[in-house]
């Protein structure tokens, strides 16, 4: 049982850390997602379609603020603007939706697919595999590939790999439509982006290890039940109820503790982009309010500039917090390739040379 | 050609239970049973409501705090910028921003500790309940579910209902304070706008119960299925050996694969009907910000308005702002139709009846001698179809009777009745005369030592093994029963000795060592009497030989109820019962069951006298 090839990874290299680069198991699930390939790739598409269309909407606000309601205040004419403004604004809203429900359909076919295939091959591959991978106690063990992994990577293919390809657009969409707008006014917004990406980064350091904390006592706590459940015929008969049950609360209490704990780092590193976000409002509406005054940029700019600040901070936010996901998804992931890699020790004869017993 | 229909036929048989139940789930109004669950759920925020003010008051100053960005830097726009322009209130204007900003933050973060806290503790108290609930239940609960099972309720399901208690109560309270914050600010600058702007809301609404309505069907049965895919796994995966040696493997991937057909296919349609829905509300939104500009744009054009550019921009603004709230609504829903799902499958069980329980006057009594009696015992697992029938004989203190029957003919139930694993539906059982109703369940089981037909031991030392009846045994008592097991020897001759431990981390017992740890188990605290399902039947003649002088040394001074597997017990045995379909069909010692020329001496005659002990009547036991 040394080398790992050919055989599950034993307990303790499960919880080592991960062997197989990111990247080449991305690529054994792109595979995966050949056979839906079509799918895959309008699914895509309309992804960052749908995000572009998306931070249309505030330009749209900015140009009807601008050409239209302002300049009607001196020339009630103007509003003959709306004309125009109205049908291209639906058309965009309609596209952003379209486009939206392809994303979601097409993701959601993809990774319900992908899911299935690798769930299949899985039983498949247990079905004629060494019967010693089975020995008592390991159970437990492999039953969690097939159902937990699996669903772990199912959620995140369905809303991480969503959230993370539209957080992306947005954000380079942002910065394009803000550079387009106003150069200096876009780099003064973004002054605060580097410090908030070392912070968050820093920040959701100590997250992961409270979150990994918890996925730990939560595995514990799960073996804890498995086993009681297993022998509560025993504890029944010796009518030892109660000293189980103090087990199993002292061990639910570390999980609770554990999450709590979780709970308080991930969500204090909210207020500091809050913080930060609020710095950059600040020097937009300084510089802003000031270049409005000067004449350099117009009003509908300078509000559209607030909103694609919003608009690229909360997907910021969101794509860290994807970060878990990620990686809990990716450990998923290799254990089940694990399982699938498994070699065959004992090969069946090919049909032509097995012998029919009369 | 019958053949290889037969075979067809049987084909799906292992994944048949579970094709049907998958097929048989029919999407249907799970609205008021949702309703009924949420109410449920309800009741385990009762003990928090200090949590739930906190909540309520965070939340309505969040919704404050945040809705106060837009509207100065509205007052920017309109009294910085002007016209006039006055540059001079810019300053104060960016330190509210800031400072409503930082108190947001800080809301926000203490929001969601204090909601994160409530949710664990009231999964916690859903889990506690549950596992209480478990201990409580009687054997046939546990004949008639799988552990896997079980345990993914209270974890994967539990953690669903985590999900949804993490955020639901935040996120629908900034839904609906956010939106009335935002109509107490912008009604008095235009009602009429106002009222066009909340026009779509009624639209979202139906968008979004319709969502509901329709999804919430598929995920449930979507998460009914997993739960019994994944004992579909576990069972394959625990009896791989028994799928391999029938060569089952084919069968057992194929019905796999058609289940999963159905799953995906479910997933894929409740994919079809989010996808429709879920982008549509902020949509509609965002449209209701056209209406908005239109009749503002015209208005504003009226000589003599009292509106402005900038009130146009707040309209705007807030209605860009609501999508947030409107959107975490519609995944906090989401979460909600999962939640449900696995909240009703964790209360399924908690639910379930206990069946067995204590009589509300059941005492603490002490088996002085340990005669037991049956008289008239009638008991089956389905009320209609009685296993036991009429079962009557009486066991004298210290007797050892050995049980003998065919496979099906009611041993094990027997022997389980009288520890009340399970209970009869009439007659009755009583040791020293008393009716074993009248003992505290408690007090009857820990006076009745008992070797169950499968051997388990729990992960920890042999030490604490030994000692699982009696936590405070003296290490002398352990010694003990270590000793009268046969199993001493081995033990010491362990670098660890009674400290080794046991299970998936520890040392790798063989049958006949594990069963012989669980004779001692039952020995620890030397209980007056004594059952065992002696099944153990697929061991080499050493071990064998060991087993049997171990249960010999067991059962020389208890009152003990054997199912006997081997001569050498039954000829130990003071006497001898046989079953027959449920019946006693003999009862006496073996001189007088052999002079009777009945059952017992054809079974004697065929199966021990021929066949050298050990016997093989049936492989490990049903």
């Amino acid at each position: 049982m040394s080398g790992s090839y050919g055989t599950f990874s034993t307990k303790q290299e499960e919880k080592r850390k991960r062997t197989v680069p990111d990247r080449v198991l991305i690529r054994r699930v792109y595979e995966y997602a050949q056979a839906n390939k079509r799918n895959l790739r309008i699914g895509i598409t309309a992804t960052i379609i749908g995000a572009f269309t998306g931070l249309a909407s505030p330009y749209m606000h900015a140009i009807a603020i601008d050409r239209i309601i302002t300049p009607s205040v001196t020339d009630p004419k103007n509003l003959m603007g709306f004309l125009w403004w109205i049908p291209l604004f639906a058309a965009i809203i309609l596209g952003n939706y379209v486009f939206q429900y392809i994303q979601t359909y097409q993701m959601r076919v993809v990774g319900e697919n992908v899911v299935a295939k690798m769930r299949d091959d899985m039983m498949e591959k247990l079905q004629v595999i060494s019967l010693r991978y089975f020995s008592e106690g390991e159970a437990g063990r492999i039953i969690s590939r097939p159902t937990n992994d699996a669903n772990t990577v199912r959620i995140f293919l369905r809303v991480g790999l969503t959230s993370i390809l539209v957080d992306v657009s947005s954000i380079l969409g942002s910065f394009a439509i803000m550079f387009y707008l106003d150069l200096r006014l876009s780099l003064l917004a973004m002054s605060v982006l580097p410090v908030a990406l070392v912070l968050v980064w820093y920040l959701g350091k100590y997250s992961r290890a409270a979150y990994r904390r918890t996925l730990i006592t939560t595995s514990g706590l799960t073996a804890r039940m498995q086993e009681d459940l297993a022998g509560i015929k025993v504890t029944q008969a010796y009518a030892q109820e109660q000293e189980t049950e103090k087990k199993f609360l002292k061990s639910q209490d570390e999980n609770v503790k554990a999450t709590i704990r979780a709970i308080l780092i991930g969500s204090s590193y909210t207020p500091f982009v809050i913080g930060l976000r609020l710095i950059g409002t600040m020097i937009i509406l300084f510089y802003g309010v000031n270049a409005v005054l000067t004449g350099t940029i117009t009003l509908g700019i300078l509000v559209a500039f607030t909103e694609y600040q919003f608009s690229y901070f909360m997907p910021l936010v969101d794509l860290v917090s994807m970060y878990d996901q990620y990686q809990s998804a990716m450990s998923a992931i290799e254990r089940i390739f694990d399982v699938i890699d498994t070699r065959i020790e004992v090969l069946d004869a090919p049909p032509e040379r097995s012998i029919a017993l009369q | 050609m019958r053949r290889f229909d037969y075979a067809k036929k049987t084909i799906m048989s292992i994944a048949k239970p579970l094709l049907d139940y998958a097929k048989s789930l029919k999407p249907q109004k799970g609205f008021t049973q949702s309703f009924s669950a949420f109410k449920r759920l309800m009741k385990y925020h009762r003990r928090y409501c200090w949590f739930i003010v906190a909540i309520l008051i965070l939340a309505l100053v969040r919704s404050i705090l945040f809705s106060l960005e837009p509207l100065y830097t509205t007052f920017i726009i309109i009294n910085v910028i002007g016209p006039p322009s006055n540059t001079s209130l810019l300053w104060g204007y960016l330190s509210i921003i800031v400072l409503a900003g930082i108190g947001y933050a800080i809301s926000n973060f203490v929001l969601t500790l204090v909601h994160g806290v409530m949710s664990q503790y009231i999964v916690r108290d859903i889990r506690t309940e549950y596992y209480r609930s478990l201990q409580g239940k009687s054997f046939s609960f546990y004949d008639s579910v799988a552990v896997g099972d079980l345990t993914s309720r209270a974890t994967v399901d539990l953690q669903m209902v985590d999900m949804f208690l993490r955020t639901w109560l935040g996120t629908v309270l900034n839904a609906v304070f956010f939106t009335i914050i935002i109509i107490v600010i912008i009604y008095p600058i235009s009602p009429i706008m106002t009222l066009i702007s909340m026009a779509t809301m009624p639209l979202i609404f139906y968008f979004t119960t319709r969502l509901w309505v329709e999804t919430m069907p598929l995920f449930r049965n979507m998460q009914l299925i997993i739960g019994r895919l994944s004992s579909y796994i576990q069972q394959n995966i625990v009896g791989m050996k028994t799928v391999r040696i029938f060569r089952r493997e084919k069968e057992v991937v194929d019905g796999f694969k058609e289940v999963e057909n159905i799953y995906v296919n479910t997933a894929i349609t409740a994919g079809k009907i989010q996808s429709i829905y879920m982008p549509l509300g902020p949509a509609i939104l965002t449209l209701g910000i056209a209406l908005v500009y239109v009749y503002a744009g015209y208005s504003i054009s009226i000589p003599g308005s009292v509106l402005m550019v900038g009130d146009i921009i707040l309209f705007a603004r807030y209605m860009m702002r609501l999508t947030f709230p409107l959107r975490d609504l519609s995944t906090t829903l989401g979460t909600w139709i999962a939640a449900y799902a696995g909240l009703e499958r964790v209360l399924e069980m908690t639910d379930a009846p206990r069946n067995v329980e204590d009589l509300p006057d059941a005492k603490d009594i002490k088996i002085e001698k340990g005669k037991l009696e049956l008289e008239n015992v009638t008991f089956g697992y389905a009320k209609d179809r009685p296993v036991l029938n009429n079962v009557t004989f009486t066991v004298q203190p210290g007797e050892k009777i050995a049980i003998l029957g065919a496979t099906g003919s009611g041993k094990s139930s027997l022997i389980y009745l009288i520890p009340r694993f399970y209970d009869i539906q009439a007659g009755s059982i009583r040791i020293d005369g008393t009716d074993i109703r009248q003992f505290k369940l408690a007090s009857l089981r820990r006076q009745i030592g008992v070797v169950l037909q499968d051997v388990f031991l729990f992960s920890g030392t042999i030490r604490e093994n030994i000692a699982f009846g009696k936590p405070d045994a003296s290490m002398d008592e352990i010694v003990q029963a270590a000793k009268a097991a046969r199993i001493h020897d081995f033990i010491e001759s362990l670098p660890s000795g009674y400290d080794t431990p046991v299970g998936e981390r520890g040392v790798t017992l063989s049958g006949g060592q594990k069963q012989r740890i669980t004779i001692a188990r039952a020995l620890v605290s030397n209980p007056k009497m004594l059952i065992m399902d002696d099944s153990l039947s697929f061991v080499d003649a050493k071990t064998e030989q060991e087993i049997q002088s171990a249960i010999e040394e067991a059962t020389k001074t208890r009152t003990t109820l054997i199912i006997a597997q081997r001569f050498s017990t039954i000829k130990t045995a003071e006497k001898i019962l046989v079953l027959e379909n449920g019946s006693v069909a003999e009862f006496g010692t073996h001189d007088l069951l052999i002079a009777k020329n009945g059952v017992y001496k054809k079974v004697y005659e065929t199966q021990f006298v021929q066949k050298a002990s050990p016997i093989l009547e049936e492989t490990g036991g049903a």
